[in-house]
């Protein structure tokens, strides 16, 4: 069955942005688009009833990230719908239903907020009525696990496009880089006073780097921030006339925006007199002013790790726990098989075959 | 500062331990507590979210109040959003849904059909039959409510989904992972499960009975040996519901020990339910009966139950799919199951050779019951016994 998992993906991610070129995160102008492609049909053609199933399970498990951060909130919203239209269109009976995990529960929950304060109503009503119909279970994970452990292991792809706006400043000028830099800073000037010929004072000939970096830097990643939610705000009421009066309808973006909030507030909260304190752990980073980011970290996964029968061996024969014959002796499993019997097996494997 | 930040982190991650998260994407989570994780559920949800017993539809005007609108806006709502808007044909012309509609623009469709294109060029159609057995196992559990209104799934249980693979004993099992999948609740003590685990090794008789074959029977290994544990996060669960149990782990810890490894724990099977545990979801264990049959045991999935789920708490462990072996036909009649090998048989065309009791017993005894001619004869128990 897992062989349909990229044509569904790739039929979902159609679905999703043609939805997206509308601008408009209304059910009516996805059910259009649902039913310009026919998407109903994709759960045509002969199957067994238990194939039927696996499938509608299958394409209810793919379509359920993209109601899921770290897509944009119109994006969400036809993740919603798609899961909608496909649990109310799947052919088998009772429904297959649609499996939340816990971890994605109180994202879920703030999304529907997101959306009733946005009075998308039709958001909440598709929503409202999902849960009243009961097609949700309440599980651990999204999907039964096997253990299945590929050779090659995929890479969880996300669809950039459907991403929420990149935040790559916002990523990049962290509390800690701010922090960093004023450190950075005030370290500078000490050096620079300690250098200098009045003691105490930094030369005014070595003058290169504005006193106010930190500061500049936070107001101007505030200002851009606020000038991209704007943006935000008019292309939503562009697309949703309802709504255009609604003041927040900005909040659209919530999981975003809130995370800004925090860190705005972060920084306001930290001014420099506060800093001083961090001057400790500014003292082991002298050392090492490395400051990758944390992407560096995800590299990694990527490694081949050998399997854990290898690493079990391998850590006791370096233990010198067992000796390394010992691997060629423990391999049958039966106690009551002897070597003599190991033989009579073959033969009798021989004789049976028809 | 940098304090703060630190315990800001700890306290998530302890707060949070019990939300199942990846370990290793797709393949498996973290241990996390069972009976902590059920709870965590309870208290977000709504429990009318879950409940198996509320028939009861939202209304209009409950939406409404929620949400704070009115009742009109619902109305409108309802039309809008209505799931025969998902329809893509006049209602009176139905399509037929086995048919893939021609030149399909969804890709999976195309993949479909190809799939299908291809079947149609096989000369033998196959409907997989383990497909069918499959289905209908499903089909017979599927919202099913007791007889007896005691035996009602109670509200809020949970149900762990268990694979249980099985060890490859005969060739034939070398060329599939025959398994067996198992629901069971959270309710549920471990023996449960055990009880539900049929495997092949707990019928063999063990001895050769050509002097006497009536006497073989009473020598199932299941009888004998009752001793078997479970071994999860690092505890070995011995079932020691019998005087005659004996703590199987032992051997294994006592060498752990002696080799530097960490000492594991022991518990008893009997007194453990599933929601006492904790463990990976997608992670394999262990289960260990007759001394030596080992089988890898996975828990898939945990959930809440739902209202569709069987709600007849007698007929868990359920089991909800079970591989269909293969049975050995006796080599006279080739009708019936085989039940004996014989070996250094004059009377076999093979050695060793199989046969169906009937056959077995005209072929080598008198009719007094007198055995015939020198062979060695073991009861023989088919892969096929627990189809
Ligand atoms: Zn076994
Ligand atoms: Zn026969």
């Amino acid at each position: 069955m897992d062989y349909f998992i990229e044509p569904v993906k790739s039929d979902c991610e159609d679905i999703l942005s043609r939805f997206q070129r509308t601008e408009s995160v209304r059910y009516e102008e996805f059910a259009a688009i649902w039913r310009k492609m026919d998407f109903p049909s994709i759960f045509y053609g002969k199957m067994a009833a238990n194939e039927m199933r696996a499938f509608s399970r299958l394409i209810l498990t793919t379509a359920y990230p993209y109601l899921l951060p770290p897509y944009n909130f119109q994006i969400r919203v036809g993740g919603l719908y798609l899961l909608y239209g496909l649990y109310y269109t799947q052919l088998v009976a009772p429904k297959e239903k649609i499996t939340i995990a816990l971890k994605d529960w109180e994202n879920i929950m703030k999304f529907q907020q997101d959306a009733m304060n946005s009075r998308h109503y039709d958001v909440c009503y598709i929503f409202r009525k999902l849960i009243s119909e009961k097609a949700f279970y309440f599980a651990a994970m999204p999907k039964h696990l096997y253990f299945h452990v590929k050779r090659k292991p995929k890479r969880q792809e996300v669809c950039e496009e459907f991403r929420d706006r990149p935040a790559r400043v916002k990523e990049l000028i962290t509390t800690e880089t701010l922090e960093e830099i004023m450190n950075v800073q005030e370290h500078y000037e000490k050096v620079k006073a300690a250098v200098s010929t009045t003691p105490g004072q930094p030369d005014p000939a070595v003058n290169l780097i504005n006193k106010h970096l930190g500061p500049m830097v936070q107001s101007t990643v505030m200002e851009y921030q606020n000038w991209l939610d704007e943006v935000a705000v008019r292309k939503n009421e562009s697309g949703d006339a309802a709504a255009a009066a609604d003041p927040g309808e900005g909040t659209s973006t919530q999981g975003d925006s809130s995370r800004r909030a925090e860190l705005l507030a972060s920084i306001k909260s930290k001014s420099y007199g506060h800093l001083v304190e961090a001057s400790k752990s500014r003292r082991h980073r002298q050392v090492e002013l490395d400051t990758s980011g944390p992407e560096i970290k995800q590299e990694s996964t990527r490694k081949t790790i050998p399997c854990l029968q290898t690493r079990t061996m391998k850590n006791l024969i370096s233990k010198g726990k067992v000796k390394e014959e010992v691997m060629e002796c423990t391999r049958h499993w039966r106690l009551s098989v002897t070597e003599q019997d190991k033989s009579l097996k073959r033969r009798v494997k021989k004789r049976f075959k028809y | 500062m940098a304090a703060s930040s630190a315990a800001g982190c700890s306290t998530s991650s302890n707060a949070n331990d019990d939300i199942p998260t990846y370990e290793y994407i797709d393949i498996n989570t973290k241990p996390f507590h069972v009976a902590t994780f059920e709870n965590l559920w309870k208290q977000t949800l709504n429990p009318k979210y879950y409940s198996i017993r509320d028939v009861h539809q939202e209304t209009d005007e409950e939406f409404a109040e929620d949400i704070g609108i009115p009742t009109g806006t619902v109305e409108e709502l309802k039309v809008i959003c209505n799931p025969d808007t998902l329809r893509c044909h006049p209602e009176n012309q139905p399509p037929d849904t086995d048919v893939v509609p021609a030149d399909p623009g969804l890709m999976t469709l195309r993949m479909r059909k190809r799939r299908q294109d291809y079947r149609e060029t096989l000369i033998r159609a196959q409907t997989c039959r383990q497909d069918l057995y499959a289905a209908e196992l499903e089909n017979l559990a599927i919202g099913k409510k007791p007889v007896d209104p005691e035996d009602l799934l109670p509200e809020g249980e949970i149900i762990l989904s268990v694979n249980v693979l099985f060890p490859v004993i005969t060739e034939r099992f070398k060329h599939f992972k025959a398994r067996q999948n198992l629901q069971v609740l959270g309710s549920q003590k471990l023996t449960d499960l055990r009880d539900a685990i049929c495997c092949l090794s707990d019928l063999q008789v063990c001895g050769e009975f050509s002097d006497t074959p009536d006497m073989a029977p009473e020598f199932i290994s299941k009888d004998l040996f009752k001793s078997a544990f479970l071994f999860l996060e690092g505890i070995f669960y011995n079932d020691m519901r019998y005087p005659e149990c004996k703590d199987l782990s032992q051997t294994v810890r006592e060498w752990a020990e002696s080799h530097d490894m960490p000492t594991f724990q022991t518990a008893k099977m009997e007194e453990t339910t599933f929601r006492d545990l904790k463990l990976k979801v997608g992670y394999p264990y262990l289960y260990c009966h007759q001394g030596d049959c080992e089988h890898v045991v996975l828990i898939t999935d945990i959930r809440l139950a739902h209202r569709d789920d069987c709600l007849d708490l007698k007929l868990y462990p359920l089991l909800t799919y079970k591989h269909r072996m293969i049975s050995r036909r006796c080599a006279v009649c080739n009708l019936y199951i085989s039940r004996w090998m014989t070996t250094n048989d004059s009377f076999a065309p093979t050695d060793p050779c199989l046969f169906c009791d009937i056959c077995f017993r005209m072929l080598h005894y008198d009719p007094e019951g007198k055995k015939l001619g020198d062979f060695q004869a073991f009861p023989y128990v088919d892969p096929g016994a627990f189809n």
